[in-house]
């Protein structure tokens, strides 16, 4: 094979997958947004924008929206705060670095199930780690996952133990390419610690910055399976993102087509968002 | 501007010890070179004196103060790194303006900074533009412009040119020299090139393995080199040496021959190191037989490598386009160009005609 072929023949297959696996399924979803439909062996009809019309007129769309972003912000801005301080701890060197960068990337590998499940025994209210170590400092027992924030920040909570140790890897990649000579120079000029992070770390490291927001972001927005494990969206769909709506309204309730529509609305708000956001940080530096 | 002085110096890595007792006076305004190979602790000595690297023992003073635990900043002092460091980010303005800024300067006065280095270094048209915009000889120069800018005590450079192509760093040095010259402010200079050494320096500091070698002015170190290692160090082509012994009033080695001529009476049977430079026989003088092997054509010398009793030598000549391998030319060395060593120290054993 030439070598020109060779590139055909993997672009190609590339294409298909692609293809197979992500434009037909979207267009097929999208497609169904516009029928009614109550079960997947039904025969399908033409309904034109009316599920459009009763999602959007729907409270629940709105509350998923607001809950999922608040839910999305919250969870990221954690994982970065937390992600980018912990790099810089194991970006420093100490004795047992090795090790401890090993250890802390573990959340990030366990299947969510574990995670959920593992946090769930840890609050439980009878043998919960958590619950006798707050009962042993004296303090009132927190009802994990019966109040509207509580259980929003138990999800928070949950999402930015799993996947901070992303943002800690992404960052102390980028951290170990900052030349030292460039912190020497900034120290020579007069820079303290706090200094150095603003006008050396954070502007070198931003493409990288960027990238990790965007893709967290999308993670985030989209999230099902964790807020599936630990609430079901509850308590009263408090905690309900579009995502775990849209999989209630077309499995849970029989109405295909509203949540075909509310996946779409959810897939068209989200590429609105990135759009903002590359206005924003365009991705090639200077 | 102040003077500096380093008092019994010492760097540690744990138990490995990079610089030994490392001692030096430099003069308010003087030009100093740390020259040695690649991993003498040129850059480590340089460090500590600029505050980036702990100092396990002894001081330094940076005019009459006492700076040996101060941090960079407090020391006032510039350096240029050899892959520049700018900020990549920020303008050249901004990166020339930045330490200004964080040492809270009134506005005007850091306009006024940035704006005359600018024009001794020709950047006026550059301060809108980033790093990336640069070519490394205009990048070397932002180095040097944020250097200039704070007015240091001294100007501490790591090696700032090897990052340039050849053409470009003999423009650089005579750029560098100039700036010394106009601005007078102490600089010290690391470099593992010789002729960057001897073309820039007041004086040079020789570093072999940590330990200072000899500390003298350019021409100083050429022509009277404390010790083998500093012989063969300095000067291109290198040294000729060799080892052999006193036998009458001629050096011997093996077969070789080479009157001392006025140099003090050597016991006889004395082990030494002889050398001579390639550029100072006499050629067509002399018992001495030299055979051509290999000719190299610089311009105006000529550089021909062969042997004489059978060892390899190099000597360089005015031109001559007539030489071949195979030919025979006869050669001296005169009185003052011969150079001694004790065999086992390596150190010069001094002439009379000192
Ligand atoms: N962090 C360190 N730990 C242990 N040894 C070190 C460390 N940094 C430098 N050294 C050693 O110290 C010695 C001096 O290093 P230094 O960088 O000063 O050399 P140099 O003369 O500047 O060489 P070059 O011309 O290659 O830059 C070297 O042998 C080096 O291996
Ligand atoms: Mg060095």
């Amino acid at each position: 094979m030439s070598g020109k072929s060779t590139i055909y023949a993997f672009l190609g297959v590339g294409l298909l997958t692609t293809l197979l696996f992500v434009v037909m399924p979207v267009i097929f979803s999208i497609s169904l947004s516009f029928y009614r439909m109550e079960s997947f062996v039904g025969v399908p009809e033409w309904v034109g924008l009316q599920n459009y019309v009763s999602v959007l007129s729907d409270f629940e769309f709105w509350r998923a929206l607001a809950s999922g972003t608040i839910y999305a912000v919250l969870s990221i801005v954690l994982q970065l705060v937390l992600g980018i301080g912990l790099a810089l701890i194991l970006n420093q060197s100490f004795v047992g670095r090795g090790l401890v960068r090993g250890v802390s990337i573990l959340p990030y590998l366990l299947p969510t199930v574990i995670v959920v499940l593992t946090f769930k025994w840890m609050v439980d209210g009878s043998v919960g780690i958590i619950t006798e170590l707050l009962d042993s400092f004296g303090l009132p027992d927190v009802r994990w996952f019966e109040t509207p924030s509580a259980a929003m920040m138990s999800n928070v909570l949950v999402s930015v133990w799993m996947w901070t140790p992303f943002v800690t890897t992404c960052f102390l990649a980028g951290l170990q390419t900052v030349p030292d000579s460039l912190y020497e120079a900034a120290r020579v000029d007069g820079t303290n610690a706090w200094q150095r992070f603003i006008h050396v770390t954070l502007p070198m490291l931003k493409p990288i910055l960027t990238v990790v927001i965007l893709l967290r972001g999308i993670w985030m927005f989209n999230k099902f399976d964790v807020i599936w494990l630990m609430t079901k969206g509850g308590p009263l769909g408090s905690t309900e993102n579009l995502a775990v709506m849209s999989y209630r309204r077309a499995f849970a309730q029989f109405d295909v087509g509203g949540g075909a529509a509310v996946a779409t609305l959810s897939f068209l708000i989200l590429s609105f968002a990135i759009f903002l956001y590359f206005r924003a940080f365009p991705l090639e530096t200077d | 501007m102040a003077e500096i002085e380093l008092r019994s110096v010492v760097k540690k890595y744990g138990a490995l010890t990079v610089v030994h007792d490392f001692n030096l006076k430099i003069e308010d305004g003087e030009f100093v070179v740390f020259l040695g190979p690649s991993g003498c602790g040129k850059s480590t000595t340089l460090r500590m004196i600029a505050g980036l690297e702990d100092i396990s023992g002894g001081t330094v003073r940076i005019g009459n103060r006492d700076v040996t635990h101060l941090e960079p900043k407090d020391r006032n002092i510039a350096m240029v790194f050899q892959n520049y460091a700018l900020y990549p980010h920020k303008t050249i303005y901004e990166n020339m303006a930045f330490g200004l800024r964080l040492a809270k300067l009134p506005k005007q006065e850091i306009e006024k900074r940035v704006a005359e280095a600018a024009k001794m270094l020709d950047l006026q048209e550059l301060l809108g533009r980033k790093p990336k915009q640069l070519s490394g000889g205009q990048m070397q120069r932002v180095a040097l412009g944020r250097a200039l800018v704070r007015n240091p005590d001294v100007f501490l450079l790591d090696e700032p040119l090897s990052n340039l192509d050849a053409k470009l760093r003999v423009r650089m040095r005579e750029e560098i020299a100039a700036l010394h010259q106009r601005i007078g402010t102490s600089m010290i200079y690391v470099t593992h090139d010789q002729v960057e050494a001897m073309t820039m320096a007041d004086r040079i500091v020789i570093m072999k393995g940590g330990v200072v070698q000899q500390v003298g002015a350019p021409l100083r170190v050429y022509d009277k080199p404390a010790n083998v290692f500093v012989a063969s160090f300095i000067g291109s082509p290198e040294m000729n040496l060799f080892e052999g012994r006193v036998g009458g009033s001629d050096a011997v080695v093996q077969e070789m021959r080479i009157p001392l001529g006025r140099n003090p009476r050597l016991t006889d049977g004395v082990e030494i190191t002889v050398g001579f430079r390639p550029e100072h026989v006499q050629v067509g003088e002399g018992d001495l037989k030299f055979t051509v092997n290999l000719v190299e054509q610089l311009g105006v010398q000529t550089l021909c490598s062969g042997t004489c009793n059978g060892l390899f030598m190099r000597i360089m000549i005015e031109r001559r386009d007539d030489l071949k391998k195979g030919d025979v030319l006869s050669f001296a060395i005169p009185e003052g160009k011969l150079h001694l060593f004790d065999k086992s120290t390596g150190s010069r054993i001094d002439q009379a005609d000192k």
